[in-house]
């Protein structure tokens, strides 16, 4: 089994990461599913507002037509909107198998401008991966996990008083990131 | 395409906001889908020759599979009585 380390994992794109899933790489496939759980989770649970029990049988089935069909996808660079649209579908038929209703009326109508705010989300998921392992996890426990600035003082073991301070550094080192990688075809894939 | 185009530090907190974590158990579940799947396929060949193992298989499918140290996921479960009905 192959190990990627944080730096080589971020370092891959979208469509080499499913080359290497192909080949039977589970480093890669490990790699694959981190890289997007959090987007299908966001569209189970917040674009159609499923409730956990389903939000989580939809997330496995999900992963799990991503790992059988991933040979029939025909562009590796489309792997993102396609796992949004296997989402969408299998969201719908998990609406329509409890509410018997066609399946035009359960998509709601907000969910486009979701799907394009988590794209946007997800490029920035990319440049934060490139991120000294510091910021990355002072970013995401404080805006993405929520959590205090106490909890966030005793996981670090960094002084309470200097936890906004970091945030804000770490969120200036993000922003260079962003503005030096808009042209890495990491977050334009797709 | 450059799809975040402006990039005021505001905007970058409400996008990290935006993908927070799945319960780690979820992960993980799908992380080992290629081993439990490599192992279902491992035991339904076993089965096809051993008539208990079928037969405890067809019997109480998420039991067997628990003993066989394979998560009964939904779509394991799905894969598993595909494979199971009879031609």
């Amino acid at each position: 089994m192959s190990h990627l380390s944080t730096g080589e994992g971020a370092a891959l794109t979208d469509a080499e990461l499913v080359g290497r899933c192909r080949s039977g790489d589970a480093a890669a496939w490990n790699l694959l599913v981190e890289r997007f759980s959090r987007y299908v989770y966001a569209i189970a649970s917040q674009g159609f507002r499923l409730t956990a029990h389903d939000a989580e049988d939809v997330f496995q089935d999900v992963f799990a037509k991503v790992y059988e069909h991933l040979e029939r996808l025909r562009d590796d660079t489309a792997i993102r909107p396609w796992i949004a649209q296997l989402t969408r579908r299998t969201c719908i038929d998990r609406l329509r198998a409890a509410q018997d209703v066609p399946q035009e009326n359960l998509e709601p109508p907000d969910v486009e401008d979701l799907l394009s705010t988590l794209d946007d989300a997800l490029s920035v998921r990319a440049a934060l991966e490139t991120l000294p392992a510091p910021c990355r996890e002072i970013l995401d426990r404080f805006f993405a996990r929520d959590e205090s600035y106490a909890v966030i003082s005793e996981a670090l073991d960094v002084p309470a008083g200097t936890v906004a301070s970091r945030i804000s550094r770490c969120l200036e080192k993000l922003k260079v990131a962003m503005e030096e990688t808009v042209d890495d075809p990491r977050l334009v894939d797709g | 395409m450059i799809r975040v185009k402006t990039h005021r530090t505001e905007q970058l907190a409400r996008l990290i906001a935006a993908l927070p974590p799945p319960p780690w158990g979820w992960v993980a579940a799908a992380q080992e889908l290629p081993v439990h799947r490599r192992n279902l396929d491992e035991l339904l060949v076993r089965a096809q020759s051993d008539a208990a193992l079928r037969a405890r298989l067809i019997e109480n499918l998420e039991s067997a599979l628990v003993e066989s140290g394979i998560t009964p996921t939904p779509p394991i479960l799905e894969a598993a009585r595909a494979q199971l009905r009879p031609d």
